[in-house]
């Protein structure tokens, strides 16, 4: 019977395989091949592990499924014994027996249900407990990790191992390992009872277990192949779908409904074509395990009803003799499907703990200090860095910036200027020479304390879901209601915020989807405003704005740049004329360095740069 | 779910044959403790060795029945869903396909593909359990109940008392448990969400080191999953032991009434092994009828979803049939044209723009972001209707025109890069299915693309992924243009096309495109001035409102807002 099945995948990417409780025999395989996990054992003894000690109520529901698979073993017997207490040949029924027999019975059957109610109660618990506490093990392992992790990782990837396979552990846990050990005590005590009632009838009713293997061995294999074609197709169908149901301006534009609508209906009816046969024969399972139950059934019956007639059994046997024998057959059906996902669970284990065992942040060292307001000195000291070691995106690269000074840093893609602001954050760490601020190498600071001193603007404004309040007070919890509003007007971010109905209130969808870019960055700069920062980094803080927008940003930039060591990032060289020191960066290397005036007496590559852009050049420079 | 209908008119009587031989298969296991009864009742009792030969014998008969019957409805059922949800995709696919924005824009894009897979194959799983399962659960819980009343009346008294107890439970259950685990599903999107967050937004939570905060942001709403998900679980596990002993306390009752039965002769010991047999077959058919209950749930949002997407009318009034003779080529007209989006609020888009395009003409637009640009050109090939005013295209109301003949004389380079899996040549000859190898090439070679197409080694057999991965966005863009030069429309948009593209060749696209085709009307969209500065006419969009229109002297002179835009990008420098 089914303890319940929660569909907690939000979308599930296949329709879930049914369940019909362990009624009737067969269960359709979900389609798809099974994912096998790389150390089985291991991973297991490392859940065990894991458990910690949620182990103890773990034995204990275990010893509650052991005591009640026995029950429901004992049950059939009783039931056989009940009813041979009524004679057969017309004499009278033995009441005193019987009474017995029926008190032992609702005994058991009591007992039966109060240990799967206990059973089903603690289990609920336990596994969400677990998942729980994997799921927040998770989420903090995450804080720890460096930014390299997550930009090396697609976020889908990891939400599905945040999702899924964790969903995929508390499934393994809740049903499938009960399962199994109620299984393997219904088998054995199945066939243990079964012998004892009868060596005779058991042979004759095991003649259908080798037909069960034979017939789903045969099915199943045709079946995975044709299943694995069945996503394969429908792969194709729903890359076909998804682009051209992302691209159907291109498709109406240029008129291409009907073109589109026939490529789909070939792919559409191929699927079909192998979806029909893989469902046909995989269809073919359950009638076929039925009809086995149901040989099962007659043979016991014939069988039985010889061996009663010729007194070697009762007839109460052969009642119980039925039940067993199909508690036999049901089990077998499922151990192996149980195998599957038991393994799916552990393989989704396995990923979970690939990301457990990740390397972390280093930890800041014993003797880090704590920056308390710096007064914002930075020098690099021959810098070189390479996200790869045979890479060097930085290569010796030194310079100075001074308290309340703003550089900007200039140059082509993959120039080096955000790994730049990579190191300075400690977000990545230098792989030679130092970075010193305030005189100190910033290794020597905590990272939460350096970072707490840099206010950051970049091209992506990450907004959390919640209100713009919550959003601007995002880099300073404590800041009051006037602050908050004081810091919006800085950003001019307040005219718009008061257009909106709720105001400060509004409450911004993921990612602050329902406002404009602009307004945006217009909320991270008075975040940022709020954050009060000793430093401040601009990367391309305006370049996904356009021009007029800028000009309003742009006031709101240069408030915040006010006394403060700044660096700025971007590609419009309009944006960064008035820098006080301007970096020209080429291959991993500074090649010019000066203001603006120098720079353009120079004419060197940054003349040519600003150049090139007043002749309309705005897009090579990046 | 009226779209439904369609397909019952179709495939009703296939379903009915599945459910012809489902009864038969039902049936079948129906007749088996019946004659197991009889085996031991008169067989056994009788001590008759031919007789329980016999009826073994009609078992396996039956089973056999039963079997072949199982084989075809599961054929027909296999054929009936898989057509059913073939059609379904295929029908729904070309509705969406048909669709005009105004009201695809309803929908989110991931919501529509999702509803075309998912959400088909989930409403495709449940009509194939109907003719599986779903329908042979309240078979064999009836028929059981009609087998063992036929068996003994007086032992049905007992049922009588059991099954309702039974379906109140399940009833409760059912009513108790829905709540609580649509909860389950909302605690976990939230759990996603925040995840989902911290995925994206990792450098600020770092840079502003708010870990804690983070972390107890997602203890909540994890803790919250976790308390819905036991009470949900909980609940299953109080009803099922609850429904499994109603059912065995039943059995027992049985065991003891069946006692004075065998006792007074009014009951036979086979009667009573059936009956238990038929009380635990009509147990698990109520269990199953529960879970089809799930099943149906989960269908009917699905279908629900779809229907949603089937119930949108088409909105356009055009006079398809309508033969009308252009004036002219590629020449537009706005009229007091206002715009807004169906959903939005606040000010309309586009507020009472009169402007006029001649053919031949190059006019640049250009404005902030919001201003309405894309929204200007998205009107002129009717991928949303006017709220007011008129577009002329050609001299002819465009209301008065199809979208497709419409859309034959426009082509369009849109904002983001869409190009499909295939080949280079391929995604050209999108513009035109008929082009020659010459056509090909040579718009590749105005769009700026031949050179860098030649230099794959494959050329243009070289394929591009899924939203063409290989290619950088530049040179997207460039196949792009060459997709809409192909075409050899009248009126060329580009909304911003060539932003990727390096500005020498911007450039030399630009210059050639006039060579390509002669009174080319064509639409720029720039963010830059630089990419309009030598265009016809600059048309300038503020706020909906179109505030300039003219050449890039004129516009310098009079219009303070292209003064503004101006100033920003190149700066002071310019005035010295």
């Amino acid at each position: 019977m089914s303890k319940g099945n929660v569909q907690t995948e939000s979308t599930p990417p296949t329709p879930p395989p049914m369940r019909p409780g362990g009624f009737g025999g067969a269960h359709r395989r979900g389609p798809g091949p099974v994912v096998k996990p790389k150390n089985f054992k291991g991973t297991l003894k490392r859940l065990w592990q894991y458990f910690g000690k949620e182990r103890k109520m773990l034995s204990f529901i275990f010893i509650f499924i052991v005591l009640d698979s026995s029950l429901m073993l004992l049950a059939p017997f009783l039931i056989g014994k009940a009813i041979d207490a009524m004679r057969m040949d017309g004499g009278k029924v033995d009441f005193g027996f019987l009474e017995i027999m029926i008190v032992i019975l609702v005994a058991a059957y009591v007992m039966d249900s109060l240990l799967t109610f206990l059973q089903g109660w603690l289990m609920a618990g336990v596994s969400q407990r677990i998942v729980k506490g994997l799921r927040d093990a998770l989420f903090k392992k995450l804080q720890k990790l460096p930014v390299s992790f997550f930009d090396s990782r697609s976020h889908g990837e990891l939400m599905s191992r945040l999702s899924n396979d964790v969903d995929n552990v508390s499934n393994t846990i809740s049903q499938s390992t009960t399962q199994l050990m109620s299984g393997v005590v219904i088998l054995s005590g199945s066939l243990i009872m079964m012998l004892w009632l009868s060596p005779l009838l058991t042979l004759a009713s095991l003649i259908t277990v080798p037909l069960v293997f034979i017939l789903t061995k045969t099915i199943a294999k045709r079946t995975s192949a044709l299943f694995k074609n069945q996503q394969v197709e429908l792969g194709k169908l729903n890359g076909h779908i998804e682009e051209t149901i992302s691209g159907i301006e291109i498709v109406k534009a240029f008129n291409h409904e009907e073109k589109v609508i026939e490529e789909f209906d070939v792919v559409n009816t191929r699927l079909r074509e192998v979806g029909l046969k893989a469902q046909i024969w995989s269809g073919f399972l359950m009638p076929i395990m039925n009809v086995i139950n149901n040989l099962g059934f007659a043979v016991v019956a014939v069988v039985g009803g010889i061996l009663a007639v010729k007194s070697i059994i009762t007839v109460g046997a052969i009642a119980s003799f039925i039940t067993y024998s199909r508690q036999f057959v049901r089990p077998l059906n499922d151990l192996a499907n149980i195998f599957n996902i038991l393994q799916s669970g552990v393989a989704g284990a396995e990923r979970v703990f690939e990301i457990i065992d990740e390397e972390e942040e280093p930890l800041d060292s014993p003797q880090a200090i704590s920056l308390e307001r710096p007064s914002g000195h930075v020098v690099f000291e021959n810098v070189s860095f390479g996200y790869r070691p045979d890479v060097p995106i930085l290569k010796n690269v030194s310079f100075e910036a001074d308290i309340g000074s703003s550089t900007a840093l200039v140059g082509p893609t993959g120039a080096g200027k955000t790994t730049i602001v990579n190191l300075l954050t400690r977000f990545y760490d230098v792989t030679g020479g130092r970075i010193l601020l305030d005189g100190h190498d910033i290794r020597e600071y905590t990272r939460d304390s350096l970072r707490r001193c840099f206010g950051f603007v970049l091209q992506d404004t990450y907004l959390f879901s919640g209100t713009i309040k919550e959003n601007i007070k995002y880099g300073n919890a404590e800041a009051s209601d006037d602050e908050v509003d004081r810091a919006a007007r800085m950003a001019n971010a307040d005219t718009f915020i008061k257009r909106l109905p709720n105001q400060y209130e509004t409450v911004l969808s993921e990612n602050g989807g329902n406002i404009s870019q602009g307004q945006r960055q217009l909320l991270a700069i008075a975040r940022v405003i709020l954050a009060k920062p000793s430093l401040l980094i601009l990367d391309e803080a305006t370049s996904s704005i356009d021009t007029r927008t800028e000009l309003h940003i742009q006031g709101a930039l240069l408030t915040l740049m006010e006394n403060r060591t700044s660096f700025i990032i971007a590609h419009r060289l309009n944006t960064i004329r008035d820098a006080d020191t301007i970096m020209v960066i080429d291959q991993g290397e500074i090649i010019e360095s000066g203001n603006h005036e120098t720079l353009m007496s120079l004419q060197g590559k940054y003349y040519s740069m600003f150049f090139n852009q007043f002749k309309n050049v705005e897009t090579g420079l990046d | 779910m009226t779209f439904l209908s369609k397909y019952i008119k179709k495939y009703w009587k296939s379903f009915c044959i599945a459910v012809f031989f489902l009864t038969i298969e039902a049936v079948s296991d129906l007749m088996q403790p019946t004659i197991m009864a009889k085996i031991i009742d008169e067989g056994v009792a009788n001590k008759d060795i031919h007789y329980v030969l016999k009826m073994g014998g009609l078992m396996l008969l039956i089973t056999a029945c039963g079997a072949i019957a199982a084989s075809t409805r599961s054929v027909v059922a296999s054929i009936v869903s898989q057509s059913f949800g073939t059609e379904l995709r295929s029908d729904l696919f070309k509705k969406i396909q048909t669709l005009s924005f105004k009201n695809i824009d309803k929908f989110d894009r991931a919501s529509l593909v999702t509803r075309l897979t998912n959400d088909v194959t989930q409403v495709q799983v449940f009509v194939n359990g109907l003719m599986r399962i779903f329908v042979k659960a309240p078979l064999l819980a009836l028929g059981g109940l009609i087998m063992a009343m036929r068996l003994n009346l007086q032992l049905s008294v007992v049922l009588a008392v059991v099954v309702p107890i039974v379906a109140l439970l399940i009833i409760f259950n059912l009513r108790l448990g829905f709540p609580r685990f649509s909860r389950v599903q909302k605690a976990l999107d939230r759990v996603n969400s925040v995840m989902r967050e911290y995925l994206s937004g990792v450098r600020v939570v770092k840079a502003f080191n708010r870990f804690d905060a983070e972390v107890g942001k997602f203890s909540i709403v994890n803790n919250d999953y976790k308390n819905q998900s036991i009470s949900a679980n909980r609940l299953m596990a109080t009803f099922s032991p609850l429904i499994m002993l109603t059912v065995n306390l039943g059995i027992v009752v049985v065991l003891w009434i069946g006692g004075y039965g065998v006792n007074s002769g009014s009951i036979q010991v086979g009667h009573i092994i059936a009956f238990i047999n038929y009380m635990t077959q009509i147990l698990f058919s109520l269990m199953m009828i529960s879970m089809v209950f799930n099943m149906f749930v989960r269908a009917r949002s699905s279908a629900g979803r779809i229907d949603e997407v089937f119930l949108q009318e088409d909105s356009f009034s055009s006079d398809d049939n309508q033969n009308v003779n252009f004036i002219e080529r590629g020449r537009i007209d706005f009229e007091k044209v206002s715009f807004t989006y169906e959903q939005a609020t606040g000010e309309p888009i586009l507020k009472n723009i009169n402007l006029t395009i001649l053919p031949g003409e190059t006019v640049g637009i250009i404005g902030s972001t919001g201003s309405g640009k894309s929204t200007l050109v998205g009107l002129i090939p009717r991928f949303y209707e006017t709220v007011s005013g008129t577009i002329k295209v050609d001299g002819i109301d465009s209301k008065r025109v199809s979208p497709k003949t419409l859309r034959e004389k426009i082509a369009m380079v849109p904002q983001k890069n869409i190009l499909f899996t295939g080949t280079i040549e391929e995604n050209i000859r999108w513009g035109k299915e008929d082009a020659s190898d010459a056509e090909v090439v040579s718009a590749a070679t105005i769009a700026g693309a031949h050179d860098f197409i030649m230099a794959s080694p494959e050329g243009y057999q070289t394929r591009i992924g899924q939203g063409g991965v290989n290619f950088s966005g530049g040179q997207k863009q460039r196949i792009s243009i060459a997709r809409a030069l192909v075409k050899k429309p009248e009126i060329l948009i580009l909304d911003d096309s060539t932003s990727a593209v390096d500005v020498a060749t911007e450039a030399r696209i630009k210059e050639d495109l006039k060579t390509y085709a002669k009174g080319l009307t064509c639409l720029l969209i720039a963010q830059r001035i630089t990419s309009i500065i030598d265009a016809d006419k600059i048309v300038v969009l503020d706020r909906g409102e179109l505030v300039g229109v003219g050449t890039h002297q004129e516009l310098l002179k009079d219009c303070s807002i292209y003064q503004e835009i101006y100033q920003s990008q190149v700066g002071k420098e310019v005035e010295q």
